[in-house]
């Protein structure tokens, strides 16, 4: 699988060269700013890319830009982006873009190195991966309705928000995935969303769902 | 000289004695009225008064306040005990200078008065008590009433024509000079704001740099040596004995949990000392994306801020931040505003709620942390949340630097 990276910190870059490389993934380039990465991209027409929020010159949101405007070049383009801290307002642009695979990351997690290729692999695969502290954020906004949730549904609904399918909630909770599908039932049935298939498109009803803060009506 | 000019001219007469008719009435009133006088606060509105007037015959422009506003506590009184001891001056200075320059106009339009008066009329008095001409002269006949009466009239007019504006123009001006802030004085008194407001930066400034000093030597930096040393022995441990995979495993494992604790801790160390978003996207976007972000709908109103110092911006996120989250945890509003606009050299934020008020410093520490925040830079912080609501927070930011 080839990655295109966006990275301007050298010690950052290798080391996620280092990591990328041994998971198995190939590294078709690494730029160090935006105009590098649109170019690369038009260039190597890669499986999923990795984007750094800040990139020269004015160390702003030059990452989350490049990423929209390569996402316009090329529909459907996989796009993890990797930040020192999350916005969810960041989160929130990244998944108005439409088609393929988008995921927005604290860089922390890139220390998580199963965590960390899991998401991307989720990304490449056109999936889902939000920070958890993203979905944190935004559950704390939603208010009333989630706190009609039982804690286990809570965590049930951030997992899913993260992108995680029933398999990987089950796993992280460590309980049967039985049980996954009676807790998601019951938050659909809570959060008065309709029920849709298991993959992205439910991803989305949720996140969409967090980001009107709760006020979307089921559909 | 044409008609309306001249008639110009003599409307200016007119108002320069009714100036001075009105300077001797109140230098009275001021030796009349001494002891209440005597007060601070009224003696300020007499003499803001006696400036007003006097600002206005000279067409000079009015300013009660020095050209920096004194906003700290401390500066505020300097700026009355300056202003209290003119005004105190002022009060035997209005009383004689009302006298000297205020009789010789009674006089001038009294015996005008008493000519156009007795001119007709000499006739009507009592023998004894015949009204006089130039002071001293009793009008017994046609004669003098005509002859004396328009010369007097004449002469008089002549005189207030003549004298009324530069005497009425002395009068104004004294009263700006003892009254108005002479330019050193100004100058001493913004530079004592200055120095004040600016001790206070520092000091906060200096909080600020030891909060962070602290924050990182304890936090971050004490993870990082203890990841070191787990590092450090689990090597040891490995080259000793390299089958011993547990221990080493364990010590791999805390160190790396450390090191994602010192990351998580560093992150929240930036953000308080420059909102990453902030830097991002400037205080516009940054409001934004806090009032899209924030649990009950909020309208945003960004007026044209021009540019506006990094430090004030860095304070209206924390300000605007803060109060919604107030809004969103305890005043069960169904809809919050904020307004930011810009006066030539204050910023004014103003957050409304339509929840259940009684918001105050004692409730949580978020209403606290605004105000210590917003003094730091020498601004204001006023609450308005009677219990039952609504709430109006009103922040206002030196911003002119």
């Amino acid at each position: 699988m080839r990655v295109v990276i966006a990275e301007d910190n050298v010690l950052l870059s290798t080391g996620l060269e280092l990591l990328l490389g041994r998971a198995g993934f190939q590294i078709a380039a690494v730029a160090e700013d935006a105009a590098g990465f649109l170019t690369a991209v038009r260039e190597h027409r890669p499986d999923v890319t990795i984007v750094d929020v800040r990139l020269p010159p004015s160390f702003r949101d030059e990452g989350i830009r490049a990423a929209l405007q390569a996402r316009r070049e090329h529909p459907g383009l996989p796009v993890l982006v990797l930040s020192q801290y999350v916005e969810q307002q960041y989160a929130a642009e990244l998944l108005s873009t439409t088609g393929g695979g988008v995921g927005y990351l604290l860089k922390d997690r890139v220390s998580r190195v199963d965590g960390f290729v899991d998401a991307l692999r989720r990304v490449a695969a056109g999936g889902t991966a939000m920070d958890a502290e993203v979905i944190a954020q935004l559950v704390q906004r939603a208010g009333d309705p989630i706190a009609a949730l039982t804690p286990r549904e809570r965590e049930v609904l951030a997992l899913m928000a993260q992108g995680h399918d029933n398999n990987a909630i089950a796993t992280q909770l460590v309980i049967t995935d039985n049980a996954v599908h009676k807790h998601i039932g019951n938050i659909f049935a809570k959060l008065g969303l309709a029920v849709t298939d298991s993959g992205h498109r439910r991803v989305l009803a949720v996140l969409a769902y967090l980001n009107a803060g709760g006020q979307m009506s089921g559909r | 000289m044409t008609s309306s000019r001249r008639w110009g001219r003599w409307a200016w007469v007119r108002r320069c004695g009714v100036y001075l008719l009105g300077s001797l009435l109140s230098g009275v009133a001021t030796v009349l009225a001494l002891p209440l006088l005597c007060i601070p606060g009224p003696s300020r509105l007499w003499a803001d008064w006696h400036r007003y007037r006097a600002g206005r015959l000279l067409g000079a422009p009015f300013a009660s306040r020095p050209a920096l506003r004194a906003t700290g506590r401390r500066a505020r009184a300097d700026s009355a005990t300056v202003r209290t001891s003119r005004a105190l001056l002022w009060l035997p200075a209005n009383a004689l200078a009302g006298v000297v320059f205020g009789l010789p106009a009674l006089l001038c339009t009294g015996n005008i008065v008493v000519a156009l008066i007795a001119t007709p009329l000499w006739w009507a008095f009592r023998p004894e008590d015949r009204p006089r001409l130039f002071i001293d002269v009793p009008v017994t006949g046609w004669a003098t009433a005509l002859t004396l009466g328009p010369l007097q009239i004449l002469l008089l007019t002549g005189l207030a024509y003549v004298g009324f504006a530069p005497i009425a123009r002395a009068h104004a001006r004294i009263c700006l000079v003892v009254l108005s802030h002479s330019t050193n004085d100004e100058l001493a008194e913004r530079v004592a704001v200055l120095t004040r407001t600016r001790a206070d930066v520092l000091d906060a400034h200096g909080a600020e740099l030891r909060r962070i000093e602290r924050d990182l030597h304890d936090g971050t930096q004490a993870r990082l040596v203890a990841i070191a040393m787990r590092l450090a022995v689990a090597r040891q441990a490995f080259s000793d004995n390299p089958r011993d995979e547990q221990f080493v495993e364990g010590l791999l494992r805390e160190a790396h949990e450390g090191t994602e604790e010192a990351m998580t801790e560093l992150r929240e160390v930036i953000r308080s000392v420059y909102p990453p978003i902030l830097a991002d996207r400037g205080l516009d976007g940054a409001l934004t994306a806090v009032a899209t972000g924030c649990g009950v709908p909020t309208r945003l109103d960004i007026g044209d801020l021009e540019r506006v110092p990094p430090a004030v911006e860095a304070v209206v996120y924390f300000t605007v931040a803060e109060a919604l989250t107030n809004v969103t945890r305890h005043s069960q509003a169904t809809a919050a505003g904020v307004r930011v606009s810009r006066t030539a050299d204050r910023l004014s934020v103003v957050i409304t709620d339509n929840g259940t008020g009684g918001a105050d410093d004692r409730r949580g520490t978020g209403i606290a942390g605004i105000r210590r925040r917003v003094l730091a830079l020498d601004g204001t912080v006023e609450v308005d949340s009677p219990a039952g609501g609504p709430t109006a927070i009103t922040v206002e930011l030196p911003c002119g630097w």
